[in-house]
């Protein structure tokens, strides 16, 4: 086995372990406890799979993750469906706008998960309270945009250029969003390219949206 | 009866616990082999990566004997394991140590117990 992956069960051990103690302490009336809870249950969720992603990372050289047609209105919804209880734990929304008429793209479903959950994880982070994230999936071209808006802080024009031209080349700490270490863009930068996919983003003066182009599947035309 | 083959204490506690059944928990593969003729389980929960003998190790010990090959297991890793071919074995769910709820746990033993 190698280093990386070796190094990834050590860091998902103690997590995954973290986690079903944090899964096995019952819920009581007790509001406090069952916030505790929860917290536990979350945060070591979102550390495992930011260590998956790094494990991935180290496999993308290998060429292991495969390419298929995906139906990416079905991946989103079912991505919503994980992600709602999180974001209304944090007292935001999370709505979906579909405007697109080509169902298939062609992608990696794992990367692409990791992508858009990655994304969305960002959004309530930098979102302000009450406010509804916007998952939206639309044509563009020969490919399909699924784009996620924040209500939060504008991206630095730093970022913004380095991701428009391409040169990301390593996790960079976003000023302007602090506890940002850039992590999770620099990892969606790496499995986009795998998929022959496009990340980038848009200012706004309220906030961000965050996209990724995918090429549409050829399976569509054929239908 | 239930065996879990677990390296880590705490997690192998949580799947016992989870089962709502008898349990016999073993921290690696010798000693639930040595045992496994005395009290024969139901069903296994089996971690792969183990001090010593690994899981695959198990596998193939259980797999040796036909009474003990019948035996369901249910794999419980945080590995990939997509690129092992596990059809050999009688293994009837895998489990990722990540994403893996109690509830999963004790439907799998109800069903086997």
């Amino acid at each position: 086995m190698e280093v990386n992956t070796v190094l990834a069960h050590e860091l998902k051990a103690p997590l995954a372990t973290l986690r079903q103690l944090a899964l096995a302490f019952p819920t009581s009336d007790d509001k406090k406890s069952n916030h505790l809870r929860a917290e536990m249950i979350s945060v070591s969720e979102r550390a495992l799979k930011q260590v998956n992603d790094l494990a991935k990372l180290a496999r993308l050289e290998d060429g292991l993750f495969e390419m298929e047609p995906i139906a990416i209105r079905a991946l989103c919804d079912e991505i919503k469906r994980e992600m709602d209880y999180l974001f209304s734990y944090h007292k935001r929304g999370l709505n979906l706008k579909y405007k697109n008429k080509s169902p298939l793209v062609t992608a990696n479903r794992d990367l692409l998960s990791s992508i858009i959950y990655n994304f969305l994880v960002n959004a309530i982070r930098y979102s302000t309270e009450e406010t509804k994230t916007i998952l939206s999936i639309s044509d563009s071209k020969n490919r399909i945009r699924v784009d996620i808006r924040d209500f939060g802080p504008a991206l630095p024009t730093k970022i913004w250029r380095d991701l428009k031209s391409g040169n990301l080349v390593e996790p960079t700490s976003v000023s302007m969003r602090p506890d940002s270490t850039g992590l999770g863009l620099y990892i969606a930068t790496k499995f986009s390219r795998y998929m022959n996919a496009t990340v980038g983003a848009t200012r706004h003066r309220d906030g961000t949206s965050f996209y990724i182009d995918l090429p549409i599947s050829k399976q569509a035309s054929l239908l | 009866m239930i065996f879990v083959i677990d390296d880590d204490e705490i997690m192998a506690e949580c799947i016992a616990s989870a089962t709502n059944s008898e349990t016999n928990i073993f921290s690696n593969a010798i000693d639930a082999i040595n045992s496994i003729d005395e009290t024969p389980p139901n069903l296994i929960f089996l971690d792969i990566l183990l001090d010593g003998p690994d899981g695959f190790t198990f596998l193939n010990e259980l797999a040796s004997y036909p009474d003990l090959s019948k035996i369901p297991i249910v794999i419980i890793s945080s590995l990939d394991l997509k690129k092992y071919n596990l059809n050999n074995y009688n293994i009837i769910k895998i489990l990722d140590k990540s994403t893996m709820l109690p509830e999963d746990i004790e439907r799998l033993a109800n069903a086997y117990t």
